[in-house]
């Protein structure tokens, strides 16, 4: 269990945020923790998974950080898959 | 016996240039500090300025001026002046005295080291005027601030700002490092002088002054303008040091320090005087949208230096004016949303009438940022308050620490390794100034690489207004006290216009 900071961004929002999120978080987790800053706050909910796309590739929803390698500080972007 | 004018006795006074024999010309202006480009010692005495003054017509005119600005204080006084303006107008000024008088003091010792290491004495004769005004605006803009303390406490960060650690202050010192206390003499002449000084900020000033009239605030009004007044003169050492570089074949590296600075000032006046100017001036008083000055005034006059001097436009001419479209508004939401965070109290300027005004400036507007502020709004008329604050770091970019901001975030930030360490960028142009020069910026932590680092404790937005100095008290919080958001909404665009079914506290989203 690591803790690891990101570069997040919610795809309609307009800026780019901190977000911590764990190693062992999933995907799914991953767009909870991001969508938290955001949904609500500035953007209204949707009925539609949300995903997570990291390096041009959206990431399976039950992948985890490490799985995924995803470094420390890396961008990635949350979105409704409507 | 008749006195001479003075255009029978000025350049016999001020040339005080000489070869040297004892010493060599590189121990008498270092390179680092003078910075000759390959010009040659004597080539620099052509350096000639524009509007030539003797010392005693300084002191003169300056004494004038003086007493003028301290005149109208004086009688402003007595009068309930500043409890009578607009909520959004104070702001305006508290902000610009914690972002203006500290550089002020700091630019004294940029235009003291051209003073010294100019490489003309014509120049340095100029640039010693310039040190002289530099100290004043420092002084007068700490002094009539504290004259206000007692109406707004808040005004002690005219001196307090730039010896913390806020965001903004941490912003302005990285920009103004690089262009004042840590810059050549020649750099500093085109970099300060003519593109911040001719091209933003003595434009901006006899805005600022012209608006500050029409919102009734006299005081301000006669500072700046008699603050604009010195920097019209000494901004005029820029534009003979650009010729002197480009007539001996150094055009390139006079290009390369103008398109760098000139998105770096961009980026600060997006932040600084774009929302002032489009949210905070009370809607009767505008006269100009910020998208609209800056096409009418800035980049017009640029146009025309560029071409007069033989200059490009700088390379990312395009995307900067893409940008005047949107830049400050998404810096204007983020300000307000981490109001916290800043030492005024920001006006939303989002009441129904501004929006109408906001989408016939910028077309589109509503669709971009209107949405956002109706959630907002939303929050605020349902007494989610909680929501309207952030509760963690937005991203800075480590150029112009500023945050990374985009109408509709899309594409990925510019990402650059560097010895090891990964550095993130706003935009291209930014990644670009990094690269002219990694090690001059390649140590700096922002905000967020200082929070990452651990250096912020607690790890909370708590830990955060600490860090950056900010009590409870001296944090902002809405100009309006919310008046705006409890208006009736206008129609939302379609493609965001769901309603919410639910309360944010029953939301899975969850941490």
């Amino acid at each position: 269990m690591a803790t690891v900071p990101l570069q997040a961004a919610f795809r309609g929002d307009f800026a780019v945020l901190l977000v911590y999120v764990d190693d062992q978080d999933t995907m799914e987790k991953v767009a909870q923790k991001v969508a938290y800053h955001v949904i609500l706050r500035r953007l209204p909910p949707q009925d539609a998974p949300m995903r997570v796309q990291y390096e041009n590739r959206v990431l399976p929803p039950e992948q985890t950080v490490a799985q995924a390698a995803i470094p420390p500080m890396s961008f990635v972007q949350v979105f409704y898959d409507a | 016996m008749p006195k001479l004018e003075s255009s029978q006795w000025y350049d016999l006074c001020r040339d005080m240039n000489w070869q040297f024999k004892y010493v060599t010309d590189a121990e008498v202006f270092p390179e680092a500090l003078s910075q000759s480009h390959g010009v040659p010692p004597t080539a620099w005495w052509t350096w000639d300025e524009p509007y030539k003054i003797s010392y005693r017509e300084y002191v003169h005119n300056q004494a004038e001026k003086e007493v003028g600005v301290y005149s109208v204080r004086s009688a402003l006084a007595r009068s309930k002046f500043f409890e009578n303006l607009d909520p959004g107008w104070k702001a305006a000024i508290i902000a610009h005295y914690g972002v203006f008088a500290m550089p002020e003091y700091l630019a004294t010792f940029g235009e003291a080291r051209m003073g010294r290491f100019g490489r003309a004495a014509a120049w340095r004769n100029m640039a010693m005027f310039g040190t002289l005004d530099e100290i004043r605006h420092g002084q007068i803009q700490f002094s009539f601030p504290h004259a206000l303390l007692t109406k707004e406490p808040r005004f002690d960060w005219a001196h307090k700002a730039f010896h913390t650690n806020q965001w903004g202050a941490i912003a302005l010192r990285h920009l103004f490092d690089d262009m004042l206390t840590a810059n050549d003499a020649v750099s500093m002449a085109i970099q300060l002088t003519f593109v911040i000084e001719t091209g933003f900020t003595n434009l901006h000033f006899l805005g600022l002054a012209a608006d500050a009239m029409e919102t009734g605030d006299v005081e301000f009004s006669t500072l700046i303008s008699s603050i604009q007044t010195d920097e019209a003169r000494h901004a005029q050492q820029g534009e003979p040091t650009l010729r002197m570089l480009i007539q001996h074949g150094k055009k390139a590296e006079a290009q390369r320090l103008i398109d760098v600075m000139f998105w770096r000032g961009w980026r600060a006046f997006a932040l600084l005087t774009g929302s002032s100017m489009d949210y905070y001036t009370p809607l009767e008083h505008r006269r100009l949208s910020f998208k609209e000055f800056m096409l009418e005034w800035i980049i017009k006059q640029f146009n025309d230096q560029f071409r007069d001097l033989g200059l490009e436009r700088p390379w990312y001419w395009d995307l900067f004016i893409n940008e005047l479209d949107w830049l400050h508004h998404a810096f204007h939401l983020g300000t307000w949303f981490k109001r916290r965070t800043v030492w005024w109290n920001p006006d939303a300027g989002v009441s129904m009438a501004e929006r109408e005004w906001l989408e016939a400036k910028y077309p589109g507007w509503q669709d971009r940022f209107g949405t956002y502020w109706h959630t907002i709004a939303e929050n605020v008329r349902h007494g989610h308050l909680s929501l309207t604050y952030p509760e963690t770091l937005v991203v800075v970019c480590n150029m112009c620490q500023l945050p990374l901001c985009s109408p509709s975030v899309g594409e990925p930030p510019r990402m650059l390794t560097h010895n090891g360490r990964v550095y993130t960028f706003c935009s291209d142009p930014c990644k670009w100034i990094f690269e002219q020069n990694p090690a001059r910026y390649a140590g700096h932590l922002s905000i967020v690489d200082r929070f990452v680092a651990g250096q912020i404790r607690p790890p909370d937005m708590e830990g955060v207004l600490a860090y950056m100095g900010l009590s409870s008290g001296e944090q902002g919080t809405d100009a309006m006290n919310y008046a705006w958001a409890f208006e009736q909404p206008l129609r939302i665009p379609a493609k965001r216009s769901e309603t919410y079914g639910y309360s944010p506290a029953s939301s899975s989203l969850s941490r």
